[in-house]
């Protein structure tokens, strides 16, 4: 699974992912959202259009990153999950932790 | 439907989940009578039982699996058998973990989206079966 990053102002990454979140893309997709956070980029929004599953593991990475995004003073955000992605979210109790925004410009906003 | 029954043979290192994944689609194509949300609960399902198989064999230098799959008028079930030693996998009664947790889900979300999770030791294979009642259809 490849990540992309693209900026907007002087703090958000949008990363997006193209392809299953699973035990497989855990770890790049931690690696890509450490390196938003070491070029100060806080603010991070996970684009998860394309992504059309996600396991535990997956759900496990992005919540280490809410983490290490909060632990800069910044925070972790998702765009539109698919049915499955919300399934997940849910049935794992962290909906309220990784509450789904639905366009990019809004999980931008302060 | 007819009853359709598919085995895939996949050894990690170098077969990851991804194959699971594949074979499941396979699946999917020969019972189109099963429902979306059927699919995706049990996919989901499955995958956390083959990661969490393929990750506890990690320190013992791999695992094979032999995974079969049947659709028939009643449900899904799958049955997943491996090389690993015993005893790996605690399964029963796994509660959710805090929602801050990072690890720790997979059982209770097999647990949340299956009807019922075997586990069995035969012949020095792990066997573990899972199995999924059809969705009431409207009629």
């Amino acid at each position: 699974m490849e990540f992309t990053t693209e900026t907007i102002g002087d703090d958000v990454a949008v990363i997006r992912g193209d392809g299953r979140l699973n035990m497989v893309s855990a770890q790049p997709l931690r690696d890509t959202v450490k390196r938003a956070i070491d070029a100060g980029r806080h603010r991070i929004v996970v684009e998860l259009s394309r992504v059309p599953f996600m396991d535990s593991s997956g759900l496990g990475a992005l919540i280490s990153c809410l983490k290490s995004a909060r632990e800069t003073g910044g925070d972790l955000r998702i765009v539109a999950p698919s049915t499955q992605v919300s399934m997940v979210l849910k049935l794992s109790n962290v909906d309220k932790i990784l509450t789904p925004y639905p366009s990019i410009e809004e999980a931008s906003r302060d | 439907m007819t009853e359709e029954r598919k085995n895939l043979v996949f050894s990690s290192p170098p077969d990851d989940v991804d194959a699971v994944h594949e074979f499941l689609e396979s699946v999917w194509t020969a019972n189109p009578e099963v429902s979306e949300y059927d699919r995706m609960a049990f996919e989901t399902a499955l995958i956390e039982l083959a990661s969490n198989v393929i990750q506890h064999a990690s320190g013992e230098g791999g695992v094979t699996c032999v995974l079969s799959v049947t659709a028939d008028e009643t449900g899904l079930v799958a049955s997943l058998a491996d090389t690993a030693d015993a005893g790996g996998i605690v399964l029963m009664n796994r509660e959710m973990p805090d929602e801050l947790s990072e690890s720790g889900r997979g059982i209770a979300l097999i647990q949340a989206l299956v009807d019922d999770l075997r586990y069995e030791r035969v012949d020095e294979r792990n066997v573990w079966t899972i199995s999924r009642a059809r969705e009431a259809q409207a009629e």
